[in-house]
């Protein structure tokens, strides 16, 4: 039973187990939907060794059939377009997630603070509407927001909106989301901090605002930052709505492709990979800055 | 506008949602306990793969699990009915997070206990049955109650495979009456099965924690 958390060391072997079983996984995935057919595998050998291993060229004929479509349908993937189109989708989702992120912070960091109001009238409306919009699905979200924007689009022709309206609806619905999620967490962040630091910087004279400034929110930030990049993973994975839209990122390209190469297993499994690949390194990155700060400054925070 | 024919597409909407959360979490629980299980197994192979599969699912968005399985998969030769791909699909993917929660839950568990229980002369698997999976079913009620309720608000995503729950019949209203707000009623009634799940989860977790005298 490997049931021992105590050995420090079993944590990275289960790390590099994980990575390990995930790509035999993604490589099984192909023989066994037959995108790549074993079979027809068979048929490449030479007469001499099929007759050898007692395979009978009658048998082999439907195999050079499954070979020849597997090869039609990998064909797109040799080819350098394919790779631009998809890489162009790429860009799409980072730069749609990233943008998100980086709006939703300042907004996340004062929906936190007035959440932790002591004022009643400005704490409850936060609470409402932050439990309301957690509650939502962010598919909710995005139609919602694209529905309306069209609206506005349309009656007040707003050139920006109309030509860029799903690309900005995505980000709104997204950014919305995601500030609710991370006013969460940073306020799990300032409330985690010993309450001594505030009394401190009040008794050396700062006044409130100078105080969250330069003592608070440098260590809430320090602190928050692994879960924030999980966000930002969550976020990454979320982008993909946008292509029930028509949000032209890496899925929705992907979509394109395989209804014009009609090769979807090929397609979603390099796009898949694509995403696991992304994410997988966005997921050591926050696993190794949480080690360097839980490591090094458990005892100064 | 008929007001008739909204509220019986939403209707259907919501028990088709229901159903598919329901489904699709009962089949998660087992699925994801059996690979919780398997990624603390003395068995190196399963281990491995039980941890791969979890990093993998982990790693990819939800509509791609349900475009490879609705789209992808019928050319392959296996076809699903709709309602069924998409529980398929969110089971598998939320089964990913059953089995982090529940590996949590079993590798918290002190190791007095597993010696205890084998010195007993219990096997493996009864010592799993008997002794393990009932203290980590109290402990991980709360991380299984947010998994589930995300699992809820998933189900939106099967909306993208035609799956005719409670997003895609908003859907429909938006389209046949252009009347964006169906979306926030939607919404709303995604609360309507959330909610309640939070609360029981709260009744639950507060029964199952005097149960255990504390």
């Amino acid at each position: 039973m490997q049931i021992n958390p105590s050995r420090p060391k079993s944590r990275f072997t289960e790390d590099r187990q994980a990575l390990i079983g995930a790509l035999i996984l993604i490589a099984a995935l192909p023989f066994i939907f037959g995108m790549i057919p074993i079979g027809g595998l068979l048929t490449v050998l030479p007469a001499a060794w099929r007759s050898a291993l007692g395979l009978t060229d009658g048998l082999s004929r439907p195999h050079a059939a499954a070979l020849q479509s597997a090869i039609a349908n990998w064909q797109p993937f040799v080819e350098f377009a394919t790779w631009r189109f998809l890489t162009l989708g790429l860009a799409m989702t980072v730069g749609v997630s990233l943008v998100s992120i980086l709006l939703s912070l300042p907004l996340a960091t004062l929906a936190a603070l007035a959440r932790l109001s002591t004022r009643a009238y400005i704490r409850w409306p936060i609470i409402t509407g932050i439990e309301i919009v957690r509650a939502f699905p962010v598919l909710i979200l995005i139609f919602y927001v694209f529905t309306q924007f069209s609206r506005v689009a349309e009656t007040t022709g707003m050139g920006l909106l109309k030509t860029n309206n799903v690309t900005i609806s995505v980000i709104v619905a997204l950014t919305l989301y995601t500030t609710v999620v991370n006013a969460e967490t940073i306020r799990a962040g300032i409330l985690s901090l010993d309450k001594g630091q505030t009394e401190a910087a009040r008794s050396l004279g700062l006044t409130y605002s100078q105080a969250l400034r330069l003592v608070i929110l440098p260590q809430t930030f320090r602190r928050v930052l692994p879960p924030l990049i999980a966000q930002f993973v969550t976020l990454v994975k979320d982008t993909s709505l946008g292509a029930i839209i028509g949000l032209l990122e890496i899925y929705r390209r992907g979509q394109i492709l395989y209804q014009y190469f009609r090769n979807p297993l090929e397609t979603l499994w390099v796009i898949a990979i694509i995403y696991f690949i992304v994410n997988y390194l966005l997921g050591q990155a926050a696993q190794r800055i949480e080690r360097r700060f839980t490591g090094s400054r458990r005892g100064a925070l | 506008m008929n007001t008739e024919s909204w509220y019986l597409l939403l209707q259907v909407g919501l028990v088709a949602t229901a159903g598919l959360s329901l489904a699709a979490g009962v089949i998660s629980l087992v699925l994801g306990t059996f690979i919780g299980i398997f990624r603390v197994s003395p068995m190196a192979p399963l281990r491995v793969l039980a941890n791969g599969y979890v990093e993998f699912f982990r790693n990819i968005p939800l509509l791609i699990c349900l475009a490879f399985i609705f789209y992808g998969l019928p050319k392959a030769g296996i076809t699903f009915p709709i309602f069924e791909a998409g529980v398929i699909g969110l089971s598998v993917y939320t089964a990913a997070f059953v089995a982090e929660v529940v590996r949590a839950g079993l590798q918290s568990i002190s190791h007095g206990q597993i010696e205890a229980a084998r010195a007993l002369g219990l096997s493996y698997v009864q010592m799993l049955w008997l002794v393990l999976l009932p203290q980590v079913f109290r402990m991980v009620i709360p991380p299984l109650g947010s998994i589930f309720i995300a699992l809820v608000k998933n189900t939106s995503v099967a909306s993208a495979i035609v799956v005719p729950e409670l997003m895609y019949q908003a859907e429909v209203i938006a389209g046949r009456y252009f009347y964006p707000s169906v979306f926030l009623i939607a919404g709303v009634l995604y609360l309507v099965i959330t909610l309640p799940l939070a609360l029981l989860v709260n009744v639950v977790e507060r029964r199952l924690l005097i149960g255990r005298g504390r």
